[in-house]
């Protein structure tokens, strides 16, 4: 281990006590065998960016396939397209957006807003790194061997007979599951035992909030995912029958399993995404959060609530009234402490000290973002809209401005708010503006459109379609390549700051909670002398006092 | 009662009696949405015009970071907006449950990737639906292989197939034309081909029983009936089709290869014959033994000789 080296033979930097965690130690070994939260975050940060170019180009190679309502003129066969599609889900999700904020930015993040050295198990964090590594790469292999054309939701019998790589992929998906079990329990025990002298619960950044409702429902919920993956491997090899009609097995009973863990699995995406705009907000409108407590409660409503709604994925599948009933009624619940937190954040911009700074746009653009998804959400938890909204476009668009456009830009957001922390550079401002902007124009321009064709009836996972659409799928493709090219240029301007950017000011954004007290970028044990917490949020006097 | 019309014509046409229940619903959230969403963009753009920071060291403007009567009311006015939308959604599944029983009784049987369509009272198969306007019909829904959905959006219903179970699903088509099935729930290779014609018609046209007719020539049958099973769903009628799965029936007439175990064939009569009724018995070298069967319910003897003859004309 490089973790500790002798006081004298430490070279002095300039204005530090301690030299920072990047250059405290060098060499390859020393990264990947590194205990640092926050050099694991970093990790963590290159390789889902990594997940998330490669799913990214799954998409714009899908969407272009669809310029042409085919099946003549297409860029692909129907099989290609079917792979294409289940790739891009199984990447940006599992590779991508359910490690991308826990991973890199709790990581680097969490141990630093609630004062602590690192996490409480820098072993275990470690390790949730490796199992995340193998696991995608498990599912990269299926993808280069065999492919995989079975949706990311794997539902049986289809998944069963199908010739792709489901077995690997399936391996590949539970391995990363057991990563973000190790994650959520990690996050919670730093949280129960390292909190800094002098902060109670309700003296937690809500980033923090968020991250332990979200953390509860990764160390209860993904174990289920696990049971069903185990399950769907057993059916395939040993025909157990629990899944396969053929066999006995109901496949009805695989969607079940599937979204006990994927319904939540939802707001372990979105909940980390929700907390670091919680923290955006504050900084950037120098305003304490409006209704801390409310917000707080939120989060760990939405986790409560969201492990008894996933029956609201199957309202077409031949269930009881009751059923419906109940699951439909759960859904809309979800609602409200969503709303509460929209609320919440306007309130905390309303009356601020408003910074339009590039972390502060990618928080408008999820507000904006976040807003038709979830209201967009209410429309399919209605039985009688979702009945014919199930399984099209409608659904698509929906859960993309939720994921895509909410807990991706989100993610973003806390990479450019975080980015000085990490690294001590800034990147350039004006470019980082242009691409917020163009990322939200391209969204709008993908997803709008899919809305409109989703109300009328254009089913979702079609290779071909029928020619009254052609005018939104185009637009929806053009869409996708402004998404494109806004992503490309982000990934640009960050790879240059590294190089080229200017030095970072120690409290880029005059944030006042622990994270921005440690030096810039943090000691290898983050902060000089001890922090102790004071009061939350203390942005010292408003005018109007 | 006036029934709902669609204000802004974003919705496919209402063609049943479901249609303007749901339509209404739709537009009651999408008035709801348009408004929150607006209110939500007003107060933001409101916010950073007016408390932009003008100098690095501007404080906020407010001191306010809790006020319960403004949070009780955010609290309230969702939650009583979503809990309506709940009752009225549920209200409107309801009658979708039971089918009355004097509904028609149609039977629809997907496999990958087609449909097996029957009409009442009909031991045929036929390749497209037809409906009497402001008749209830009921479908029975079995599936031969995998999950489907029969999905009628000018009907705004849709009900998964799960094979090994047997669901159902019903509707009054309320307005005569034509509209479109789709299969709604991914199945395989050519899910997006799964798509049929559903006619709504009068009367007069139903008792003529127009889902039994076929067109004059038998080579024009044997085409009705390639577009109709499916056929083309894995095999092509051109000389440079892509044929990942099945072979293009383009100059297959009288083909020779070789079968799995290396023996010769030859594509004639007899050979296309035993393929459609029993597609497994033999297996062309290099392909993978994934065609359906189709049996005398689907295709008659003369169904199958007029998809011969058809294929001897494709060169
Ligand atoms: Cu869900
Ligand atoms: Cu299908």
């Amino acid at each position: 281990m490089t973790t500790h080296a002798p006081a004298h033979e430490i070279p002095t930097v300039e204005g530090r006590r301690e030299p920072d965690y990047l250059r405290v130690t060098k060499g390859f070994m020393s990264w990947v065998t590194t205990l640092d939260h926050k050099r694991i975050g970093l990790m963590y940060l290159f390789g889902v960016t990594l997940a998330f170019i490669v799913g990214g180009i799954f998409a714009m190679l899908l969407r272009a396939h669809l310029w042409n309502p085919g099946p003549d003129g297409q860029m692909f066969s129907p099989q290609d397209y079917n792979q294409l599609f289940t790739l891009h889900g199984a990447f940006m999700v599992f590779a991508f957006i359910i490690p991308a904020i826990p991973g890199s930015i709790a990581n680097f993040a969490l141990p630093l807003l609630i004062g602590a050295p690192d996490v409480a198990l820098p072993k275990l964090n470690l390790a949730s790194f490796y199992l995340w590594l193998f696991g995608t790469v498990l599912l990269s292999y299926s993808a280069i061997t065999n492919g995989l054309d079975t949706g990311w939701t794997f539902y049986t019998p289809w998944s069963l007979k199908s010739q792709t790589a489901v077995l690997s992929a399936g391996l590949g998906v539970f391995v990363i599951g057991f990563s973000s079990i190790f994650t959520g329990l990690n996050f919670l025990v730093t949280m129960h035992k390292m909190r800094a002298r002098g902060m109670g619960w309700f003296q937690m950044p809500l980033f923090c909030w968020a991250i332990y409702a979200s953390s509860v429902l990764q160390v209860l919920a993904t174990p289920v995912l696990g049971i069903t993956v185990a399950l769907l491997a057993f059916e395939h090899i040993y025909h157990i029958g629990v899944f396969d009609p053929a066999e006995g097995g109901d496949p009805v009973l695989f969607q079940h399993f599937f979204w006990f863990y994927s319904h939540p699995a939802v707001y372990i995406m979105i909940l980390p995404g929700m907390g670091i705009i919680s923290e955006v907000v504050s900084t950037h409108s120098r305003r304490p959060l409006f209704g801390y407590k409310l917000l707080a409660f939120s989060s760990i409503a939405i986790a409560v609530i969201s492990f008894l709604v996933w029956g609201h994925h199957m309202y077409t599948s031949g269930q009881s009234e009751f059923a419906m009933q109940a699951f439909s009624f759960l859904t809309v619940l979800v609602a409200i402490p969503t709303a509460i937190k929209m609320w919440s954040w306007v309130a905390t911009i309303w009356g601020g000290s408003i910074a339009l700074t590039a972390p502060m746009l990618y928080a408008i653009a999820f507000l904006v973002i976040f807003t038709i998804g979830g209201l967009t959400g209410v429309y399919l938890a209605a039985l009688a809209i979702d009945i014919h909204l199930h399984d099209t476009y409608f659904v698509v668009a929906h859960f993309h401005a939720v994921m895509m456009g909410s807990t991706a830009i989100a993610f973003f957001a806390g990479v450019h708010h975080w980015w000085p922390k990490m690294f001590g550079r800034m990147y350039n401002e004006k470019l980082a503006s242009i691409a917020a902007i163009v990322i939200l124009t391209g969204f709008m321009v993908t997803f709008l459109p899919q809305f409109e064709m989703g109300s009328q009836g254009m089913p979702r996972r079609y290779a071909t379609y029928s020619e009254q659409w052609v005018g939104y799928h185009r637009a929806s493709t053009v869409g996708a390549m402004i998404l494109g090219a806004g992503f490309a240029l982000m990934v640009g301007y960050l790879l240059h700051s590294l190089i080229a950017g200017r030095k970072a000011k120690p409290n880029e954004w005059g944030g006042v909670t622990l994270d921005w007290k440690c030096p810039t970028p943090p000691n290898l044990y983050n902060f000089d002398d001890e922090p102790i917490a004071g009061k939350l949020y203390d942005y010292g006097p408003t005018l109007k006092r | 009662m006036i029934a709902f019309q669609d204000p802004l014509g974003q919705l496919p046409p209402q063609a049943s009696t479901f249609a303007a229940d749901h339509d209404a619903l739709f537009y009651f959230l999408t008035w709801v949405s348009i408004g929150s969403f607006a209110l939500i963009l007003g107060l933001l753009t409101y916010s950073c015009v007016r408390w932009r920071r003008k100098t690095p060291d501007q404080p906020a403007a407010s001191d306010v970071t809790h006020n319960t009567k403004l949070e009780v009311v955010w609290t309230l006015i969702p939650a009583i907006i979503v809990i309506v939308v709940f009752a009225w959604g549920f209200k409107g599944i309801l009658p979708q449950q039971i089918a009355p029983a004097d509904a028609r009784k149609y039977r629809a049987e997907a496999y990958t990737w087609a449909w097996e369509l029957y009409h009442p009272g009909a031991t045929k198969s036929a390749g497209e639906l037809w409906f009497e306007v402001d008749k209830p019909a009921r479908v029975e829904l079995t599936s031969r292989d995998v999950l489907h959905a029969f999905f009628i959006p000018a009907f705004r219903v849709k009900r998964d197939i799960v094979p090994g179970f047997r669901n159902q699903i019903w509707f009054q088509p309320t307005l005569i034309g034509d509209y479109t099935l789709f299969c709604a729930e991914y199945c395989g290779d050519q899910h997006s081909m799964m798509h049929r014609v559903v006619h709504v018609v009068d009367a007069a046209t139903y008792v003529k029983e127009p889902w039994a007719a076929l067109p004059e020539t038998p080579e024009a049958r044997g085409e009705y009936f390639f577009n109709m099973k499916g056929c083309l769903a894995c095999h092509g009628t051109k000389a440079d089709s892509p044929d990942p799965i099945g072979p293009t029936f383009f100059g297959i007439y009288g083909r020779k290869g070789r079968l799995s175990d290396d023996s010769e064939y030859t594509a004639d009569e007899a050979y296309i014959h035993e393929s459609i009724r029993e597609p497994q018995k033999k297996i062309v070298k290099g392909r993978a033994p994934v065609m359906p069967p189709f049996d005398a319910t689907s295709l008659s003897e003369e169904d199958v000789n007029d998809i011969i003859a058809w294929m001897k004309t494709l060169k």
